[in-house]
């Protein structure tokens, strides 16, 4: 079989190599209980839940790696009372939900003068299931396994991380950007945040007074790690008009960079995922790649997760989203 | 008071009579993240064919109201790398492993089965002839008794002294027409039920969730018809012919796994339930464990189709 072109390019080969062999978690992954901190809504779509965690959880999940996510049980939580569920779900809001929901894990912080985490977990309201999160209060009890699957890799001697999140891909690259900033410093990093319209930016604090065609300070979730964020959406409601892939291509012709400086992290829905692996294929940029595939169980038992990969010698494999992944590279995926 | 959980199977003696089913607990040691696998009274593999296969496309899986239908497709590493990289695992383990085989023909069944027949480091075979999701295999043989009747002897005879476990479907009319078909045939044992034949349309779309269409439902959704599978196998064959049977289906905790045993099963399976939670198996153990120490009952298996 042919070697794929996309592995040929001279120097990419052993990066990759390099982030096939990159360490799984070995530690112990639960069932753990988790207390609610916080739940907060915004706009009726989106969730952010704060969840404390304590002892061997506190441990494991401390040093989690950006791109890890968790199984959450939320079998055991409200439904809204009726008149608070919105349209699209009232078929299916009742529906007797047993498989565990996975969610990115989106930031992680210590508690002073305590043996617990905090774990922020950012979500959108689509389903059954995380209809019920939305209903989670201070002190309520909810189980988790994690931190599961391979998360982001930081090849050496990089110099530029781009981030790009569409829509509720956000929330696994916020905590990169936490990460990037305390461990590798002298990494510059840029998030690129996109969306269909500005209400549906899944950040909770965002100025829309300080956003611009430039990397601003606009998005906290970003700011607060002294990251510069650039927003783009479809309408052009906020930011750059078009997709946040095209709002990226402009900076990088803009910005003349040496592309094996840098590296670019994708997370979002599929298409625009693909954008991002022509466009690192373009431009000659390493990419990785977090994918959502449907997940019964989260730890490799069911091979529901399948993810349809290209090894280096051309042969084609079907992988684990939940085991091998979330995060690919780029050049692995078989984008359909 | 000791309790004493063991149970017979076929010329076995199990230290409890809780399984984890083919397909929900991997090749051997997957679950060893969270449980201890020499807990358990048996382990059931994944369904092994002669070469490997890649499965079916996505999704795969969907849930579905208190359930879940899947359509793997018998994605497996196929036998040879089963032999070289999982059998040699088994050896840290005491737990009496079965493999679960399927094909698309009775050669195929033959091919793993010879293979296996030889190997210490398991105790029995699983025959797979329900497997709903691939189109030229599984169904045809377990739905129609002369097939069931076939691929039993076959097998049997390629199995050497393995126990052999035959697996039932129960998309039949009278699932105990093909429970005779394969105990007649050599079977040690049967095990029921598979997964019912289901499908999910995605009402925006006006497609079937799964990429393969139809998919095979499991979970909470099936206990009491698989209850009632094992129980009327249990009376009107198995008993009979005094060969245990291994039920399950929706099991998720202690109660569940009484349910079966008092309508006949010798033992049980947990299947999607270890999606559910990857420590629903040893939970289970401790449930029934808990339960007859409550009920002053010294052996469980007194409970055994113990039905009134
Ligand atoms: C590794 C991983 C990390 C994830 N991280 C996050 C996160 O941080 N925040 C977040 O909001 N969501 C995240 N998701 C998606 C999230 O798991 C689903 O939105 C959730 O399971 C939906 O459950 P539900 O019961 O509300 O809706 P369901 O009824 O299950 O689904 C409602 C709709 O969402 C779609 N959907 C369901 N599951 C998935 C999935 N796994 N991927 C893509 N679409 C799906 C369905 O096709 C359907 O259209 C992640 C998924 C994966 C695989
Ligand atoms: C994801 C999944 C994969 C399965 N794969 C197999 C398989 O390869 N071979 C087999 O005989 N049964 C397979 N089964 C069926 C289970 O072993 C079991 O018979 C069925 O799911 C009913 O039990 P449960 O409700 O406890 O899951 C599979 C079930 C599920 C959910
Ligand atoms: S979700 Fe079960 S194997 Fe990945």
């Amino acid at each position: 079989m042919n070697v794929p072109e996309v592995f040929l390019r001279k120097g990419l080969t052993k990066t990759f190599e390099k982030f096939m062999h990159r360490p799984q978690t070995t530690q112990q992954k639960g069932p753990y209980n988790a207390t609610v901190e916080s739940n907060i809504l915004r706009s009726g779509k989106f969730g952010r839940l704060t969840l404390r965690l304590e002892g061997t959880a506190a441990q494991v999940f401390r040093v989690a790696k950006p791109g890890q996510f968790a199984q959450f049980d939320v079998s055991n939580l409200r439904i809204p009372p009726a008149e608070l569920i919105p349209d699209e779900l009232v078929n299916s809001a009742k529906r007797n939900v047993i498989l565990r929901r996975p969610l990115s894990l989106a930031g992680i912080s210590d508690i002073a003068d305590a043996e617990a985490v905090l774990l922020d977990i950012l979500y959108c309201i689509v389903g059954p299931g995380s209809l019920r999160l939305s209903t989670a209060e201070k002190g309520d009890r909810i189980s988790l396994i994690g931190p599961l699957g391979r998360g982001f890799f930081v090849p050496a001697g990089k110099k530029l991380a781009l981030l790009v999140a569409g829509g509720m891909g956000a929330p696994p690259l916020q905590h990169l950007a936490g990460y990037l900033r305390e461990k590798h410093k002298n990494i510059e990093v840029l998030a690129f945040a996109g969306a269909k319209t500005i209400t549906d930016l899944p950040y909770f604090d965002i100025d829309i007074s300080k956003v611009s065609d430039k990397p601003d300070f606009s998005i906290r979730e970003f700011s607060r790690y002294a990251v510069k964020s650039l927003p783009a959406t479809d309408d052009g409601s906020a930011g750059f008009k078009g997709f946040v892939t095209e709002c990226m291509r402009k900076w990088l012709d803009a910005n003349k960079i040496k592309p094996s400086d840098a590296i670019i992290y994708a997370c979002g829905p599929e298409l625009m995922l693909k954008a991002a692996a022509d466009l690192a294929t373009d431009y000659g940029i390493d990419c990785q790649v977090s994918l959502e595939q449907n997940m019964a169980c989260g730890t490799g038992l069911c091979q529901s997760c399948a993810v349809k990969c290209c090894c280096p010698n051309g042969e084609k494999i079907y992988k684990l989203c939940c085991k091998d992944g979330p995060v690919f590279d780029s050049r692995e995926v078989v984008w359909e | 008071m000791k309790t004493d959980l063991s149970v017979k199977f076929s010329k076995l003696t199990l230290q409890n009579p809780v399984f984890v089913a083919s397909g929900t607990c991997g090749y051997v040691d997957e679950l060893s993240d969270f449980i201890d696998i020499n807990a358990l009274g048996g382990f059931i593999t994944k369904s092994i064919t002669p070469l490997p296969r890649p499965g079916n496309d996505t999704p795969r899986t969907v849930e579905t109201d208190a359930g879940m239908l899947n359509a793997i497709g018998l994605a497996n590493i196929g036998c040879e790398r089963f032999i070289a990289e999982k059998l040699p695992l088994m050896q840290n383990f005491k737990t009496p492993f079965f493999v679960n085989i399927a094909g698309r023909t009775i050669e195929d069944y033959i091919c793993v089965a010879e293979r296996l027949a030889d190997k210490n480091q398991i105790a029995g075979l699983e025959l797979n002839i329900s497997c709903p999701n691939v189109k030229a295999g599984g169904i045809t043989f377990g739905t129609d008794p002369a097939a069931v009747s076939q691929i039993t002897k076959a097998v049997r005879k390629a199995a050497g002294n393995k126990i052999l476990i035959v697996k039932l479907t129960p998309n039949v009319t009278d699932i105990s027409i093909t429970a005779r078909a394969a105990v007649e045939n050599g079977a040690d044992a049967l095990s029921l039920v598979n997964t019912f034949t289901a499908m999910a349309v995605d009402i925006e779309t006006r497609k079937p969730v799964l990429a393969n269409r139809t998919g095979g439902l499991s979970g909470p959704a099936i206990k009491p018809i698989a209850i009632y599978m094992v129980n009327k196998v249990y009376n009107e064959v198995a008993r009979p012919a005094a060969i245990p049977i291994l039920g399950g289906g929706g099991i998720c905790n202690a109660g569940d796994a009484l349910e079966f045993i008092m309508a006949g099963a010798s033992a049980v399976f947990v299947g999607t339930a270890n999606f559910l939670c990857p420590t629903a198996a040893t939970g289970i153990i401790a449930g029934i464990e808990k339960w007859l120490i409550s009920h002053g009952i010294s052996e469980i298996s007194e409970l055994i189709g113990c039905l009134k």
